[in-house]
């Protein structure tokens, strides 16, 4: 049946710089918040403004993934009609198809997947990203400006424009210029990686792309440059809420501590808005007799009897007795043990941290920014009792008890 | 053993002593260990045990029930052959009765062309006001071995009501010698009322009842037919509530915040499934306190909380203190107010600076949506 417009969600990427966290799933399925994954923001987004029909392109490690998204249901996307559908690259007649080149590639191989639902809009979005928004509206913005293509930006600090995608634009918020990381930017209005396309016209520009041998298939690189040369109506939807990027271990920590701050930024409590996710069925999470917890969030199945702060602890997590977890991420399943010290850390899925050893280090006072950072303790890894994990560390074998890594 | 067994709850019941918790719906769903409702046990214990095809009894009072249960699918019960059957009392249309069910006979009665269709040989009937995490599958397994025609599950620990509850005294063999029903004080082994059985028997058991006008399970088939038939119990070593009233639903609550019951109940390779509400996390504001409590998602609390079961939603204010206390879904506890072993229903709001303190042996409970 026809859509006024499907929504392409590109999740195939590694995000290599989140290190050890990605090194068996991808990005968009690292988990995010306490309760929910990357992924859940976009997914959630799309259902709340309306849009039922959602191609998720996967490529890099979509084991985990899949079985996160099946058929839909937490999302209400489990339809007869749309619905969410897992696009992965295929072979196709006469050994030809491959691996996604880029991300206007992947649209490309889904030419024929967007086609069955005839839509008039193109909702291109990406999965690395934590944010509320309303996709409907910024389809309104494009509809009244009579666009080609619109782009959602933000402003960011002029000191940080040189890290983004520049857009520069006229007095109607039409875009005349983009920029990929400029050192000297006109503007600062960043690119968000969310683009709304006539579904006719952008299938054009996808096909000619395709058959530049010299094109890096990319929507920021080919696409919308091409576009802009030829004059096309190329609109900018300001956006100002909550955003952030979690391509890396820091910005992933700060905004899962911005998860602590519950009514600003990302209200999850928000009925109006609520983001869906998948969580297995834990029964309530229990705090100890012994059990000190502030300005934290806890969730299903968590047993907690030491002392929790400022942290974000996900389902099934242990903290026993005289333990200490600070500023830190536990995700599902970690345990730590007594008397153990976490502290500016992510403690991935199942790993174990042993009976009073110490994982991270709050920044001093003087350190050397470049020296200190995050420790990261990788999925299902055991550190040993009484061992030291330094700050900034990224741990991906097991760590033997008593002595210094 | 796949899709050998067929699943019967009953759902009709609302038991008066449970007072205000029972007004707004039948026992069945009453709200149970932070995040359940009673009835989740006896469901999942089916699905757990391959049950694909599951009758829930109903008669009044179900609109709560049916809010919960949905379709089934988060008991995996939405299926496109079987899967779960809300049976409300279409039976009695024709023949014009009116009225609670009397019995649990009486309610079979009531559903006798939804038994008739039954795909399976055999039916396990159960309460749906149990918690218990059962293997169902080892007591159907321990039926086909003892050749029993009924056989019944009972804990030796007995934390029912013993004037609501029934009693078999077990010889050493395993089978069931006497039945006392609602005795003055418990005598043996406290009755589950789960009990499996062959659709051939319970069917004629069924018709012999219906004939002979005996709406009692207990008094038809346990006690009139009882040396006819070969009763075989099944002795349940784990921890079971059963809830039938106010302070016994207390004391059962209380309960959880033991490690051991919560490890039994919450036995994670039978899991106990329940309503996805998509709850975000629980946020514990600074200075907030949570000793030697159950806390579900989605709560905000910022005041002192001990010796508590919390359920979603919960919202504890800065300088608000619950000790003891049960409050459900989206109770709202605002600055200052001191509550002690109370029980607040659904969405109960305590304004700012209430006292509100029950006793352990009649704890307090507020009707849902009140506001104090």
């Amino acid at each position: 049946m026809k859509k006024e417009c499907v929504a392409m969600l590109l999740a195939g990427g590694q995000g290599s710089r989140l290190k050890a966290l990605t090194s068996k799933v991808a990005k968009p399925a690292v988990p995010f918040g306490g309760k929910y994954r990357i992924i859940d923001f976009p997914l959630s987004n799309c259902v709340n403004s309306g849009i039922d029909t959602v191609g998720v392109l996967t490529q890099y490690q979509p084991l985990e993934l899949n079985g996160y998204i099946g058929n839909g249901q937490p999302w209400d996307l489990d339809r007869s009609d749309g619905g969410v559908h897992i696009l992965p690259p295929y072979v196709k007649e006469g050994d030809k198809g491959t691996w996604y080149k880029g991300t206007a590639n992947a649209i490309y191989q889904n030419i024929g997947f967007i086609s069955l639902y005839d839509p008039d809009y193109v909702l291109i979005l990406s999965g690395d990203h934590i944010y509320k928004m309303d996709y409907e509206q910024m389809l309104e913005h494009h509809k009244a400006m009579n666009a080609a293509c619109t782009i959602s930006v933000m402003e960011v600090p002029m000191e940080e424009a040189p890290r983004f995608g520049i857009m520069n634009v006229d007095q109607d918020d039409m875009i005349y210029e983009f920029e990929e990381k400029p050192k000297k930017p006109k503007s600062n209005l960043a690119s968000m990686g969310i683009y709304i396309f006539n579904w006719k016209q952008l299938r054009e520009y996808l096909i000619a792309d395709e058959a530049d041998e010299k094109s890096a298939n990319d929507f920021g690189k080919n696409i919308i440059p091409a576009m802009l040369a030829n004059n096309e109506r190329m609109a900018a939807y300001r956006f100002s809420g909550y955003w952030k990027d979690v391509g890396t271990i820091d910005s992933l920590w700060d905004a899962n501590m911005d998860m602590l701050s519950v009514h600003s930024g990302i209200d999850p409590y928000d009925t109006e808005w609520p983001i869906f996710a998948r969580t297995p069925t834990r029964p309530p999470h229990f705090t100890g007799p012994d059990a000190v917890v502030n300005h934290s969030l806890m969730t299903g199945g968590c047993v907690v009897d030491g002392e929790v702060e400022n942290s974000v602890l996900f389902h099934s997590v242990t903290v026993e007795k005289g333990a200490k977890v600070r500023y830190s991420i536990l995700m599902p399943g970690a345990t730590v043990k007594e008397g153990a010290d976490v502290e500016y850390a992510i403690v991935a899925e199942n790993a174990i941290i042993g009976a009073g050893a110490q994982v991270g280090a709050p920044p001093a006072a003087d350190a050397d920014p470049e020296e200190w950072g995050i420790a990261v303790v990788a999925e299902g890894i055991k550190v040993g009792d009484n061992a030291v994990v330094p700050a900034k560390a990224m741990v991906t074998r097991n760590v033997k008890g008593g002595a210094a890594k | 053993m796949t899709n050998k067994l067929h699943g019967i709850i009953f759902a009709y019941r609302s038991n008066p002593q449970l007072r205000e918790l029972s007004q707004p719906r039948n026992t069945c769903s009453i709200p149970y260990g932070g995040r359940y409702r009673v009835v989740d046990f006896m469901l999942s214990n089916m699905v757990n045990a391959g049950i694909s095809d599951v009758g829930l009894i109903v008669h009044a009072n179900y609109q709560s029930l049916l809010d919960h249960v949905g379709s089934g699918k988060d008991w995996d019960l939405s299926r496109k052959h079987g899967g779960l059957r809300i049976l409300p009392p279409f039976g009695y249309a024709d023949k014009q009765r009116e009225g609670d069910y009397r019995g649990r006979m009486d309610a079979l009665a009531g559903v006798y062309s939804y038994l008739e269709r039954i795909r399976q040989d055999y039916v396990v009937l159960a309460g749906g006001d149990v918690a218990a995490n059962l293997d169902l599958d080892d007591v159907f397994e321990q039926h086909l071995r003892t050749g029993a025609d009924i056989t019944a599950v009972c804990t030796p620990v007995p934390r029912g009501d013993a004037r609501s509850s029934d009693y078999f005294t077990v010889r050493e063999d395993g089978v069931i010698a006497d039945v006392s029903v609602h005795p003055v004080s418990p005598m043996g082994c406290e009755s589950l009322e789960v009990y499996i059985m062959s659709k051939d028997l319970l069917m004629s058991l069924v018709e012999h009842c219906i004939a002979h006008n005996i709406p009692s399970f207990s008094q038809g088939v346990l006690l009139d037919m009882g040396s006819r038939l070969k009763l075989v119990s099944y002795t349940f070593q784990g921890y079971a509530a059963r809830l039938q009233s106010v302070a016994g639903y207390y004391a059962r609550s209380m309960e959880l915040l033991d490690p051991a019951v919560r490890a039994d109940l919450f036995n994670p390779l039978r899991p106990v499934k329940t309503k996805d509400m998509s709850n975000p996390s629980t946020y514990y504001g600074p200075g907030s306190k949570s000793k030697n409590s159950l806390v579900a998602d989605g709560c905000i609390i910022e005041g002192e909380v001990e010796n508590s079961i919390l359920f979603r939603g919960v919202t504890v204010e800065k300088g608000a203190k619950v000790q003891n206390c049960i409050l459900m879904q989206g109770s709202v506890i605002h600055q200052g107010a001191v509550l002690k072993y109370a029980i607040t229903d659904k969405n109960v709001q305590v304004n700012a600076g209430r006292m509100l303190m029950g006793h352990e042996t009649y704890p307090l409970a507020i009707a849902k949506n009140a506001v104090v």
